[in-house]
């Protein structure tokens, strides 16, 4: 009877696995396929930025939703990554010549650090190498030292305006305020600016956009998911339980680095600009807010959350020129307020249960599901 | 055959100047269970600390299994084989209980072996077997946040065995329990001491008793006494810490009191007579004054609240003049009423403890 109801399980698993990887393959061929051909170019572009910044969405769900460490610095390591594709986009020209706007500085020779991003397989490593080991310098730095909770997140704030002033200020190593911005440059031969290469940089994102998730999926299902969680429960136990969490705080926040990097240079390409205004405090708490919206610890809460905030955004900014913030500021209070858990908590925790007992599948349930079934009972 | 497991070595932790211990010494052997009771900021909790890392001593060293602690992390000292269990139950919330021992009961604990290595089919089989001993298979699957306190409880001590260590350090496990989940939780400690080291702090003195083979009192950071639960109830110190109050009272008046107290409520029922007849008789026998009289006499009323069993006060009495003593004491006691048949029971219990001549008995009754 047990090893029946064991099979059973594994059944169910490989059939929802099955569901699971259809649900995917459709939701692909709908958005890389069916889309484009559809949409608008003009929509079609703004879709693939969202879609990019739901990668670092994903980034901050792992270390803040997963690991409970509410980083309030991913705009370095976005950064970081829109720089370093955009470096190697301003090295398109006839070799011998600088990128422009060094003339304007009075710069003659190309600073070392422009030197390998000539290369395009040294940039494709570099977008998330370079973030990764900055997100895990400052990492160890942070875990080694035992800082935790509001401290954190304060120190990866300050961590994030250091950068930002430093990248301000640097006129003649990265053209400073001004940013990189793409002109007429190509890569493989293609224009980036045209609006063909752009449909091809939406479908990378989307096909980048599911390798992060599964990455993500991989890391959090499994022993180690459940040490991240543990972490978030309560961290002196984890230790007296014989592990160091700093080493696998360090781990996550360095791929969740990664990820913010692959993101960034995704977002660069797509908006032909990366200027250091990226670092600015608010726009690193707005990737927080997408993350609560859609549902700490969800991963799937992440990119709904991303889309739908930049969908509504961009909605309300054009039918509500003047006051469409206000609407803004008032989706946060709702959710904050009354969906605590985001918008895949609140489906996971009553919308599917009270669905399903519409339909007559299921009971209504009055308390814990789990609760309300006997466990003395069910094998 | 004797190992030390656990030396503590004239131990000093001072917190900007406060001494939460005070040149401590301690010593346990291998396989003992060890119940260290206190009052409340005795130390006991910065004991555990130190031992387990959390805290660094200011003075002095601890050795577990013959290697010195200092300078070693939390994680390490717990792959060293030292587990803990902490005074309100921590366990990971929002973990189901077959995943909280699970990710005790991995074995290499390091990042990428964690990340990449699958539950290994002993490790299975370990959690199997422990949510058997803790008696929570049936809610395996439940989140940990949905238990009872008790069961909470019982799924940390799981965990901490589950990392399978020598020494087991518990911290109050039964603060807050029900008798029935109290007796629960001593049994549970009494089988894990079959193989383990455990020490287990404590201040339930009902629990003490059930469990405990050797006691250590701490006060002020310093170890009182060490003794049997008998022996160390009966200190004179011990008392003195635990009752706020100086007692002038020798030990084994001490002992002679509990007995006339015990005899008292044999009938479960100490009546204002019988404890006239025990603190008018010792307070005369006692006293070196009759200015001590009087004092002895408020001192003495605090010893007659507990119902000690007698097999475990009889053995402290020394010589054969203590125990006339007590006889006699006895006698007065159950005939200032008349006699029922509780009474006289514990009254044969009583005389066969004793094992005094036939002769000497007799002739005290008459």
């Amino acid at each position: 009877m047990v090893n029946n109801t064991l099979a059973q399980i594994r059944q169910n698993k490989k059939q929802q696995f099955f569901i699971e990887i259809g649900v995917i393959i459709a939701i692909l061929i709908l958005f890389v396929i069916i889309l484009p051909l559809i949409v608008s170019p003009f929509r079609l572009q703004l879709l693939g930025r969202f879609l990019a910044l739901a990668i670092v969405g994903l980034g901050i769900d792992l270390i803040w939703g997963y690991t409970g460490l509410l980083s309030l610095g991913h705009g370095i390591f976005f950064a970081l990554g829109g720089y370093a594709f955009m470096m190697h986009v301003k090295l398109q020209i006839p070799s011998g010549e600088l990128p422009e706007f060094f003339n304007l500085y009075g710069v003659t020779e190309l600073p070392f650090f422009w030197q390998p991003f000539h290369s395009f397989p040294f940039t494709f490593i570099a977008i998330f190498i370079i973030p990764a080991i900055v997100a895990g310098l400052l990492g160890y730095l942070v875990f080694r030292n035992r800082i935790k909770g509001v401290y954190f997140s304060i120190l990866t704030q300050a961590a994030l305006i250091v950068f930002y002033n430093f990248f301000n200020g640097q006129q003649k190593l990265i053209n400073g305020t001004n940013g990189l911005k793409v002109d007429k440059e190509t890569l493989f031969g293609f224009l980036i600016s045209a609006p063909s290469t752009q449909v091809v940089f939406y479908q990378f994102t989307i096909i980048f956009l599911l390798l992060s998730y599964l990455l993500c999926r991989w890391l959090t299902s499994g022993r180690f998911g459940k040490l991240l969680i543990a972490i978030r429960d309560d961290e002196n136990r984890v230790r007296f339980s014989g592990y160091d969490p700093t080493w696998f705080k360090v781990l996550v926040f360095a791929v969740s680095g990664a990820i913010a990097g692959i993101s960034g240079a995704l977002y660069t390409v797509q908006t032909a600009i990366i200027t250091p205004s990226i670092m600015e405090v608010a726009f690193s708490i707005e990737m927080v807010i997408w993350v609560a919206v859609g549902g700490r610890a969800t991963l799937l809460g992440a990119i709904i959350g991303t889309l739908l905030v930049r969908l509504g955004q961009s909605f309300l900014s054009e039918q509500f020129p003047d006051i469409w913030l206000f609407f803004q500021g008032a989706l946060f209070l709702i959710v904050v307020t009354i969906l605590p858990n985001g918008i895949v908590g609140w489906w996971h925790n009553w919308a599917w249960i009270k669905l399903k007992s519409i339909f007559g599948l299921n009971p209504p349930l009055i308390t814990y599901p789990s609760l309300e079934k006997n466990p003395e009972e069910s094998p | 055959m004797n190992e030390t497991i656990l030396e503590i070595d004239d131990l000093t932790v001072s917190f900007d100047g406060f001494k939460a211990l005070n040149h401590l010494k301690f010593k346990m052997n291998k396989g003992e269970l060890r119940v260290i009771i206190g009052p409340n900021g005795a130390g006991k909790t910065t004991f555990l600390d130190v031992i387990t890392g959390k805290v660094q001593p200011t003075e002095g060293n601890v050795f577990f299994k013959g290697k010195n602690l200092r300078k070693i992390s939390e994680h390490q000292i717990a792959r060293m084989g030292i587990g803990r269990k902490f005074q309100t139950p921590r366990v990971y919330l929002n973990l189901t209980v077959k995943e909280n021992l699970d990710l005790v009961a991995n074995k290499t604990k390091n990042v990428f072996s964690t990340l990449f290595n699958k539950s290994t089919e002993q490790d299975k089989r370990t959690v199997a077997s422990l949510l058997e001993t803790i008696g929570l298979t049936a809610k395996a699957e439940l989140q940990a946040a949905l238990l009872s306190h008790g069961e909470k409880q019982r799924l940390e001590i799981g965990m901490l065995v589950a990392q399978s260590p020598d020494l087991l350090l518990v911290d109050e496990p039964v603060a807050g329990l029900t008798d029935e989940e109290t007796e629960n939780v001593g049994n549970l400690l009494l089988a894990l001491a079959e193989s383990h080291s455990i020490i287990v702090i404590e201040h339930d003195m009902e629990f003490v008793r059930q469990i405990a083979k050797q006691v250590t009192v701490l006060h002020q950071g310093t170890v009182l006494c060490e003794g049997t639960m008998n022996e160390v109830q009966n200190d004179p110190r011990v008392i003195e810490v635990y009752l706020g109050q100086e007692t002038s009272l020798e030990r084994d008046e001490i002992v002679i009191v509990r007995i006339a107290a015990t005899m008292a409520w044999a009938d479960f029922n100490l009546t204002p007579e019988e404890q006239d007849i025990i603190i008018t008789n010792l307070s005369k026998q006692f006293a070196d004054s009759s200015e001590d009289e009087l004092l002895l006499k408020e001192e003495l009323i605090n010893f007659l609240g507990e119902n000690i069993p007698l097999s475990d006060l009889v053995p402290l009495l020394t010589t054969e003049e203590e125990k006339l003593k007590v006889l006699q004491l006895s006698n007065q006691i159950i005939n200032s009423h008349g006699i029922n048949q509780l009474e006289n029971q514990v009254y044969q219990e009583l005389l066969e403890l004793l094992n005094l001549p036939t002769e000497i008995v007799n002739s005290l009754i008459n």
